[in-house]
């Protein structure tokens, strides 16, 4: 007996004396940034430079701990209790969940914060943050642009001068790539890719931001209803139908073995800047591509919007110190730093001045491949808010299966029931 | 108490400890989450029956146990036949015999995981190695993994293929629990292989038929991993199994009460169907 006793009491005392460390680490803040290698470059950077500047404020930086995802890890640490106090990473689309259950600071409560996103974004942007109870609780902070990456010579056989702009010119330009490519009536090169599978998320690089260039930036959910049963998901849906029912992309899994865009087996891909740094890796040699604003109805005018992929950043409310935590952003987003932070990681940060700062110029004279989504930056729009994003980005799957994929539906039924279940979703 | 009384205690401890923490407070837990809604970081709302009423009227949820049933339906028969049939083969004394087990046995151990990417690679539709067999044959190429009405067969195959090693033991070791001399005796008798593979072999290893089929058909309502990787679920929701569904509900969109009521129901099925099993398989052989 007398040994249980004596294991217990070491156990005690080693738990309280953990506590006690962590109550002396708590006079500090604790940043995560995300365990991307550039942007842990950038964490250690800044939080070196603030630590120097400011020996009584000071900074503990972490990347986000190893899980399948940093969501999970986050959903974890909140659960918890252990979340950090700032987190630099913040899904857009996941702000809404944490911010109605009380897990977050609302920094317009800050001192100087709305005159900060002020100078840094315009309206536009401060509206979509904006949380349905009128606060708002992240900083808008980097933009990953989806767009069209292309294969400049195959685009070029086709007889296109430029890159397809429209729907049609689109198909057209899948026709002939198809046609050529006939080997004994195997077809084995594409005009594009697009993930046939469900998972909610892939829809961020097909239907997503379409919708968003077709309808000049539309929401998909407002006030917690599903708003996107209109003409310009119908076109969408329909624009891709018309695709995979020609077979213009395939239905098979090319997610494995060699890259299929390096390859040359597809033409043309939606996707983000990421891109640049593998093509650059791993092209091969002569190989040419550039990017293309994503295609939009033959009928369109206006600016083309795309889907952000944005990230921000939030203070927790575990944050023993939140203006510490605001003034050390506050310090993460000024402009120096920024282009900084450009230049480590090939990652936009989502301010108003980004293309006319002659800060940031220089990067885009010497990687004139990110111009092209300097340019866009000005037309993305981030993930509406919801607390069920996912699940209506989940049913918007299940139907873009059902019609885009196997055309067992037509584009206007397949939007309409879309919506019908994004709005039972919604009201649960 | 006495040292000699807290010994047998200390002993049984740590069983009880992962006991109590890993299986009686989940499964309370979980009754306890099916009359509430929790999304993990909100407290959680007492809801009554309304998990029980949505799962009713859950389409996804039906045709995901639909598909699991489906799939069962080949995957369990299929798995009982080879397995018997291998386990026939390896009994018989061949050289080499535990190079064979062994090499039988090796899929079971390999992750679930890599099994799925390599089959992927057999199963795709335009590259893949089956389809360009298929073409080489002159023969049309089949979306093993894309035809709505192909997927889960092909998904059954698969995991048939991977586990089919266990239960070739285990009637391996049912078949040499059947004593020599009742062969011997209906050889004496003049019973042909079929008549001595019916009324002897069979009947011998019936706990060994009812215990494959046990842990087959539960296997078969855990399927998860194939369809998780391979096909999201898809297409059009064929190969969506019940337990895929109840991830997603609750580690996709934290919808915790809703899906420890899909796990419950999920239990009382399975429950239902072994005990059809059970008293089937008891009443024919």
């Amino acid at each position: 007996m007398k040994y249980i006793v004596l294991i217990s009491v070491i156990f005690l005392s080693l738990s309280v004396f953990s506590c006690r460390e962590n109550i002396n680490e708590r006079n500090g803040v604790l940043y995560w940034s995300s365990n991307n290698t550039d942007e842990i470059t950038y964490a250690r950077f800044i939080v070196e430079k603030w630590n120097r500047d400011n020996p009584g404020k000071q900074v503990r930086f972490q990347p986000v701990p190893e899980g399948q995802s940093s969501e999970e890890v986050i959903l974890a640490a909140v659960v918890g209790g252990t979340t950090p106090d700032v987190y630099s990473n913040m899904w857009q689309g996941d702000v809404e969940y944490y911010a109605r259950a009380g897990k977050l600071v609302a920094l317009d409560t800050l001192e100087g914060f709305m005159d900060f996103l002020n100078a840094r974004c315009d309206s536009a942007v401060i509206k979509e943050v904006t949380s349905r109870d009128g606060h708002i609780y992240q900083i808008p902070w980097k933009i990953n642009p989806i767009m069209m990456i292309y294969n400049k010579k195959m685009l070029a056989k086709t007889g296109l001068k430029s890159p397809p702009r429209t729907y049609t010119e689109f198909l057209k330009m899948a026709g002939i790539i198809q046609k050529a490519s006939l080997v004994g009536g195997r077809v084995t090169k594409w005009a594009g890719y697009a993930e046939v599978q469900v998972t909610w998320w892939q829809r961020w690089f097909d239907y997503y931001p379409l919708y968003l260039s077709a309808s000049g930036g539309a929401k998909l959910v407002n006030a917690d209803t599903a708003v996107f049963d209109n003409k310009y998901s119908v076109s969408t849906f329909a624009f891709l139908q018309k695709i995979f029912k020609n077979n213009y992309f395939p239905t098979d899994r090319l997610s494995s073995g060699q890259d299929p865009f390096l390859s040359g087996m597809i033409a043309t891909r939606f996707t983000g800047p990421w891109e640049i740094v593998h093509a650059e890796k791993f092209k091969p040699e002569g190989f040419e591509y550039d990017f293309a604003p994503m295609p939009v109805p033959d009928d369109h005018s206006g600016p083309q919007y795309t889907y952000g992929d944005t990230k921000n950043l939030v203070i927790f409310k575990t944050c023993k110190n939140p203006l510490t935590a605001w003034y050390f952003l506050r310090e993460f987003c000024r402009l120096e730093n920024e282009a900084v932070f450009l230049k480590i990681t090939n990652q936009l940060p989502r301010r108003k001045d980004l293309t006319s700062d002659p800060l940031f110029s220089n990067y885009f004279a010497a990687n004139p491949l990110m111009i092209p989504f300097a340019k866009q930056a000005r037309y993305v729009i981030g993930p509406d808010n919801s607390p069920v994003l996912k699940e209506v980005f989940d049913v918007i799957s299940a139907e873009y299966e059902q019609c885009v994929v196997y055309s067992k539906k037509s584009p206007a039924s397949a939007v309409k029931d879309a919506a019908h279940s994004a709005n039972l979703v919604l009201m649960q | 108490m006495g040292k000699k009384k807290l010994t047998p205690y200390l002993l049984i401890a740590p069983y009880i400890i992962h006991f109590g923490l890993f299986v009686a407070f989940p499964v309370v837990f979980s009754l306890v989450l099916v009359f509430h809604r929790w999304n993990i970081i909100s407290p959680m709302e007492y809801v009554g029956p309304g998990n029980f009423i949505r799962l009713l009227g859950d389409t996804f949820f039906w045709q995901s146990v639909l598909n699991t049933l489906y799939f069962i339906l080949i995957h369990v028969p299929l798995q009982l036949l080879i397995a018997i049939s291998f386990a026939l083969i390896l009994n018989l004394p061949l050289r080499m015999l535990g190079v064979f087990r062994a090499i039988y046995f090796l899929p079971v151990v390999v992750s679930g995981v890599v099994v799925t990417i390599l089959w992927q690679q057999l199963f795709g539709y335009e590259n893949g190695i089956l389809n360009r067999l298929l073409t080489y044959l002159t023969l049309p190429r089949i979306g093993w993994l894309t035809d709505p009405d192909i997927a889960m067969p092909s998904i059954a195959i698969m995991a048939t293929w991977k586990n089919v090693g266990l239960y070739i033991i285990l009637f391996l070791t049912g078949l040499q629990t059947v004593p020599v001399q009742l062969y011997e005796s209906a050889d004496l008798e003049g019973a042909t292989a079929w008549q001595k593979f019916r009324h002897i072999t069979i009947p011998m290893i019936n706990p060994t038929i009812l215990l494959v089929l046990v842990l087959s058909t539960i296997g078969g309502f855990s399927l998860f991993i194939e369809p998780y990787v391979m096909t999201g679920g898809g297409p059009l929701s064929r190969t969506l199994s019940s337990v895929l569904y109840i991830y997603k509900q609750g580690f996709f969109f934290y919808h915790m009460g809703y899906a420890a009521t899909m796990g419950v129901t999920l239990t009382a099925i399975i429950l239902v169907v072994v005990i059809i099993q059970k008293k089937y398989v008891e009443r024919n052989t």
